[in-house]
């Protein structure tokens, strides 16, 4: 196993060793269960509920999920020292980095597939509500994925900048959430061309077409150049510590 | 440089904003050899051994260790290194032997080797008992054990241990002097501590930083010899003389020591109703000895007791550091050499 895969195991399995990963995935469910039978209507369960399922989620990711699980990553590690022990390893600062990555990326992408419980329940076991057309879902989970991808990214380098867990939560959370609702700001202004950078970084309209079914190239890019942006800024932060 | 020079630090400087941590920290260790790294509380000992183990980068100068360059193939250099940081940092959710297999697998150890390196940890670092406990409720003298067996684990030919015993009990800190003495024959090992004694034990050789410099630096007898002084310890009976001769009082004693030639100054020890001890100094390559001697036979004294031995290492340690020492107190720093009373009291029942 290489050094990469090793950290990102003992980072993976770390989170079952709190309660923290169990209580986010509780968490998860319930207010995510809440929203879209709650909100939808539990008795008028129907295709609408699954586009509800692509709209909360996020949020959820955003404002709960990757905060929470990215906020230790790095920061934790710098609090107690333990970063020492670690860099001192015969190991690259990208192993610390890619490995801490998928090691929250695994968690994350786990509880995220696992939603997928909902439509299944629905469609076809217990409701059986009958077929199902499974490109907007398979298309909106294409989308949860890069979303998820590109988030951990971020709060794995807001991690990386700070050693407490407190103010990386805080500081994801705020970032993630702008980036989110930040599109619904472009109604508001009347310049176009800002109206348009808006809409270009916000999350929210960037995922809208996977959940209708359309995977764009270009947002998938979009995605996909956020997150290496992220890893690699991580990784210089990583890097300059050296040269205090 | 030959192949034998294990680690090499040259002309490392290291500033963190205006504090100069380091300065100009040069020195060479070879195979074979186990040097221990002194000096006071923010000498720069953990930022040397964090520029060497290439978690800090060194303003200026360069450092090689197992011939590797610290900034150019810093992987290869952690590959030869064992290292133990200041405070044994862990990850407290994992078990004892969950982290030993962490540190083994990032290294790339296979389970077969992993499972023969593990019971000779186990045995040096006292672990048997504690394998499957989670590291968050060890007591800290058992973490600084793991932190210890990790460095163990792959063994490696260089080791860089930062105060490896300050928390663990006499019994593991004489094993792990013992296990240290005895790998070191083939190996390289520079470690830090505060207690002398330690290194005295298990070192051949010292480095002593004050700082942020080198302040002395070689084979222990060496060091001792640094300030340039032997002490003599004489002690005369001052109820009962030779024959019509009187005892002296202890001023006549002083006067007649003190006018010996070679005598750098003397100081009274206190001491019971029978006898005046004194203490001596003298140049280094000279013996009073016979000089004593002989003043005793002529004045007709009883001499009680004679004894010479080099400055310990305490007195050395703390004359060589003293400017760090006078700064943290907050006085002035005076340039006298008439003092290190209760070091030389400490001393006495060394030898
Ligand atoms: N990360 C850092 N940032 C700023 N200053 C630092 C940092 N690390 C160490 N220093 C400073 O460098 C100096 C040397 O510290 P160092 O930890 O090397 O001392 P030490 O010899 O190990 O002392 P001790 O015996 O207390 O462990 C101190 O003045 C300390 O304040
Ligand atoms: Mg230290």
């Amino acid at each position: 196993m290489s050094p990469m895969m090793t950290i990102a195991k003992r980072e993976f399995r770390s989170y079952f060793d709190s309660p923290l990963a169990y209580v986010v995935i509780c968490l998860t469910f319930l207010l995510l269960g809440l929203a879209v039978f709650w909100v939808g209507g539990f008795w008028k369960v129907d295709r609408a509920s699954v586009h509800l399922l692509f709209q909360y989620m996020p949020v959820a990711l955003a404002m709960l999920i990757v905060p929470v699980v990215t906020m230790r990553s790095m920061a934790e590690e710098k609090r107690s020292g333990t970063l020492e022990m670690l860099i001192t390893l015969p190991v690259k600062d990208s192993d610390v980095i890619l490995g801490k990555y998928f090691g929250a990326l695994g968690l994350v992408l786990i509880l995220v597939l696992a939603t997928a419980l909902y439509p299944l329940a629905m469609f076809w076991a217990p409701w059986n509500l009958g077929p199902l057309d499974m490109g907007p879902v398979f298309s909106g989970y294409v989308g949860l994925v890069l979303f998820s991808c590109t988030a951990v990214a971020i709060g794995l380098l807001i991690s990386s900048l700070t050693d407490s867990q407190a103010v990386a939560f805080f500081i994801t959370f705020f970032v993630l959430v702008v980036l989110w609702f930040i599109g619904s700001a472009a109604e508001h202004v009347d310049k176009e061309w800002l109206a348009n950078a808006l809409m270009y970084v916000s999350f929210q309209s960037r995922l809208d077409g996977f959940s209708r079914g359309l995977i764009d190239t270009r947002d998938v890019i979009f995605f996909l150049s956020a997150m290496v942006l992220a890893l690699v800024m991580a990784f210089r932060a990583l890097e300059r510590r050296r040269w205090v | 440089m030959t192949s034998d020079v294990m680690i090499s630090a040259s002309g490392l400087t290291k500033q963190f904003g205006s504090n100069r941590a380091l300065d100009n920290v040069t020195f060479d260790v070879t195979r074979g050899e186990v040097v221990g790294f002194l000096g006071p509380n923010g000498a720069g000992k953990s930022t040397t051994m964090r520029v060497l183990t290439c978690f800090l980068a060194p303003t200026a100068g360069t450092a090689t260790v197992h011939g590797f360059d610290v900034f150019e193939d810093p992987l290869a250099v952690r590959r030869s290194l064992g290292y133990l940081p200041q405070r044994a940092p862990l990850y407290s959710d994992m078990s004892v032997q969950e982290y030993l297999l962490f540190a083994a697998q990032v290294r790339g150890m296979d389970e077969s080797t992993f499972k023969s390196r593990l019971s000779k940890v186990i045995e040096v670092c006292g672990l048997a008992q504690t394998l499957t406990k989670q590291i968050a409720h060890l007591s800290h003298g058992y973490r600084q054990r793991v932190g210890l067996g990790q460095a163990l684990i792959h063994d490696p030919p260089i080791l860089i241990l930062d105060e490896p015993t300050s928390d663990l009990d006499p019994n593991e800190k004489a094993e792990v002097l013992r296990y240290i003495k005895d790998i070191g024959e083939n190996r390289t090992i520079l470690l830090s501590t505060h207690n002398l004694a330690e290194v005295e034990d298990s070192c051949a050789r010292a480095i002593i930083v004050s700082k942020g410099r080198v302040v002395a630096d070689g084979a222990l007898d060496e060091i001792r010899s640094t300030t340039g002084r032997v002490r003599y310890v004489v002690a005369v009976d001052e109820k009962v003389a030779e024959g019509s001769h009187k005892p002296p009082s202890a001023r006549e004693l002083q006067g007649a020591l003190d006018a010996l030639k070679g005598v750098r100054g003397s100081k009274e020890l206190p001491t019971d109703e029978k006898a005046h001890r004194f203490e001596l100094s003298g140049a280094q390559d000279s013996d009073l000895r016979a000089e004593l001697y002989r003043l005793m036979v002529q004045k007709g004294w009883t001499l009680l007791e004679l004894r010479r031995d080099a400055q310990s290492l305490d007195a050395v340690f703390r004359e060589l550091t003293r400017g760090d020492e006078e700064l943290d107190r907050g006085r002035p720093v005076i340039d006298d050499d008439e003092d290190d009373d209760d070091s030389a009291e400490n001393s006495d029942d060394k030898e």
